[in-house]
């Protein structure tokens, strides 16, 4: 292809990079803004910037949420690794009986609105007892996080070449040995792109936790629109809390953008 | 598969238990047990607000209530209908655009497709707080602007019923435009070169190259793609809750807004139940549908 103007490709990347940033960088000026620069009729973009945002969510237990949250997201994060591996190891070596209508089936709980099995696992969790705990949420996110961990790691194990495992069968070692000692080790840097995509999802997600959390068990993503009052919003809170949920995820998609594309589809597609 | 001296063993059996178990036992406990709960419910005039409903066994009137006489629930069908025949077109053709701009390698490329993807990566919820922010009456700088170069004079664009949706629409675009350009991009990026060079020698335009080499190579992606983004539409909630809660009114009600407010704001769980299993129903057949096109194997980036 001829070679364009490099000023006619920069001008509308500039464009494309504005529109998805600014809203973004306006929400990070918001949190060092005084009330008095927030709520004006004259956008402040140069204003004398504060942290008593920050300051004022932690008086008020953020610390509290965000530890909520920590915790959820990765207890989550861990079980779902560890069923859905175990799972997609199966499906990728055996021959699983009903296979494809249990593969179809976990599909299928993803597929489907989440608001669909929010009040079936309330009602579930209701009678244990376990509404507004850590554990209904966790094993809520858990369920909507299993097909992905499923899918994309049983599209990792078969990638593994069958040689290096059938050598090691011939020297006796055991299934166990197999997919622990050499299939798994091979899936590592897959294994840890699917881990940051369900504590991303985890960390994000808001329907659950609305639900299944409550006061002292609520996760940021409820948190944070509970600072919308009747009588106001404090948005320069809402805009630090914003900032504080969201950068863990800016960093993580910088670092996964390999498997982003694989991670958001399911591993419909690769990269 | 396995060596075949192996297959039949009952080492292999025993693993296989130990591969399939716990998923066994997370599903029961997870998704059979609650579905199960809740076609009892559904059968049920249950309601933890309302006296006289006391969880008599009602058979299917739920059901029949819901299919047949429910104009609120239509209602929402209809406007989620509306909502994805809306944006999913306006997503795809702008995901596309930008994925064919931004296709070729150039210095800054990976910070520049991170900052493109913090719209559909960052959460929901702060989508739905920041444009809330962004569109504040009086002060929201969107509108203040707006209002400066005269194309808007309402005080907020939530308060009608048809600005509001058409918000929500705008915000949506924003929010997944990114992600559809990923998918593109995918597959722009694993596309073999000779075809569009051939053509190029060929003295074939840019639009023409497009429409007979790129599109019929991507189409196994734009078709997971869509199908993604539509079935991910159809349940939109978290940036519905956070700016209008489905209102003014019911203007922007959609199904998952409408079930949240059947059953965790009028408690309504007997009704709620039956919608919950129809829509769980509905899932089924669209995840058949999705699992028949990618028949559980992923699509290579640009095959044919």
């Amino acid at each position: 292809m001829q070679r364009r103007n490099p000023l006619l490709f920069a001008i509308p990347l500039i464009v494309f990079l504005a529109i998805a940033l600014v809203p973004y960088i306006w929400i990070v000026l918001a949190s060092f803004k005084k009330r008095i620069d927030l709520i004006t009729p004259y956008p402040k973009w140069i204003f004398d910037p504060t942290v008593v945002n920050y300051v004022d969510i932690f008086d008020k237990g953020f610390d509290t949420y965000l530890l909520n949250s920590i915790i959820i997201g990765f207890s989550s994060t861990a079980l779902t690794v560890v069923v859905g591996t175990l799972a997609a190891y199966g499906f990728s070596r055996f021959k699983v009986p009903a296979g494809n209508h249990l593969f179809f089936f976990i599909l299928a709980t993803r597929l489907g609105p989440p608001v669909a099995y929010a009040l079936p696992m309330y009602l579930i969790f209701k009678a244990f007892g376990l509404v507004n705990t850590h554990v209904a949420v966790i094993l809520a996110h858990a369920t909507f996080n299993l097909v992905l961990v499923v899918w994309m790691m049983r599209s990792f194990f078969n990638d593994v070449p069958r040689e290096v495992e059938e050598a090691a069968y011939l020297d006796g070692c055991g299934h166990f040995r197999v997919f622990w000692g050499i299939a798994l080790p091979m899936t590592y840097p897959g294994l840890v792109a699917v881990s940051i995509f369900v504590l991303i999802f985890s960390w994000n997600e808001l329907l659950f936790s609305l639900i299944l959390t409550g006061g002292e068990t609520r996760t940021l993503p409820v948190m944070i629109p509970s600072l919308v009052l009747h009588t106001g919003t404090l948005w320069g809170q809402v805009a630090a809390a914003s900032i504080i949920q969201s950068i863990p995820v800016l960093v993580f998609i910088f670092f996964i953008q390999k498997n982003l594309v694989q991670g958001l589809t399911f591993g419909a597609v690769k990269g | 598969m396995i060596d075949s001296k192996l297959a039949d063993s009952a080492s292999t059996r025993t693993f296989l238990w130990v591969c399939m178990g716990p998923v066994l036992l997370f599903l029961i406990i997870v998704v059979v047990a609650p579905l199960t709960l809740a076609i009892v419910d559904s059968l049920r005039d249950l309601s933890l607000t309302m006296l006289t409903k006391r969880g008599q066994f009602i058979g299917l009137d739920n059901f029949r209530d819901l299919i047949g006489t429910d104009d609120k629930f239509y209602a929402a069908v209809a406007h989620t209908a509306i909502f994805m025949a809306v944006v999913v077109p306006i997503e795809f053709v702008l995901g596309l655009a930008i994925a064919l701009w931004i296709k070729r390698e150039f210095a800054g490329r990976r910070l520049v497709l991170t900052i493109l993807m913090i719209p559909t990566m960052i959460a929901p919820v702060v989508v739905g707080m920041i444009w809330r922010f962004f569109l504040m009456p009086s002060f929201g700088i969107l509108t203040v602007y707006l209002n400066r170069i005269g194309l808007f004079q309402e005080t907020s664009v939530f308060s009608g019923s048809v600005s509001a949706l058409a918000a929500l629409m705008m915000i949506d675009v924003w929010e997944w435009t990114p992600f559809i350009m990923l998918i593109m991009l995918a597959g722009l990026s694993a596309m073999p070169a000779a075809p569009v060079e051939a053509a190029t020698i060929d003295g074939a335009s840019r639009w023409q190259i497009l429409r007979h080499i790129q599109l019929p190579l991507l189409r196994p992606l734009i078709v997971i793609a869509l199908m993604l983004r539509a079935i991910d539409a159809s349940k939109i909630f978290d940036t519905i809750h956070v700016l209008t809660g489905g209102g003014p009114g019911n203007a922007t009600e959609v199904i998952a807004t409408y079930a949240y407010r059947t059953n965790f704001l009028k408690w309504d769980l007997g009704y709620g139940a039956s919608i919950c299993l129809v829509l769980a129903f509905g899932s089924l057949i669209v995840a058949a549908l999705f699992y028949k096109i990618v028949s559980g194997k992923p699509a290579e980036a640009g095959a044919q």
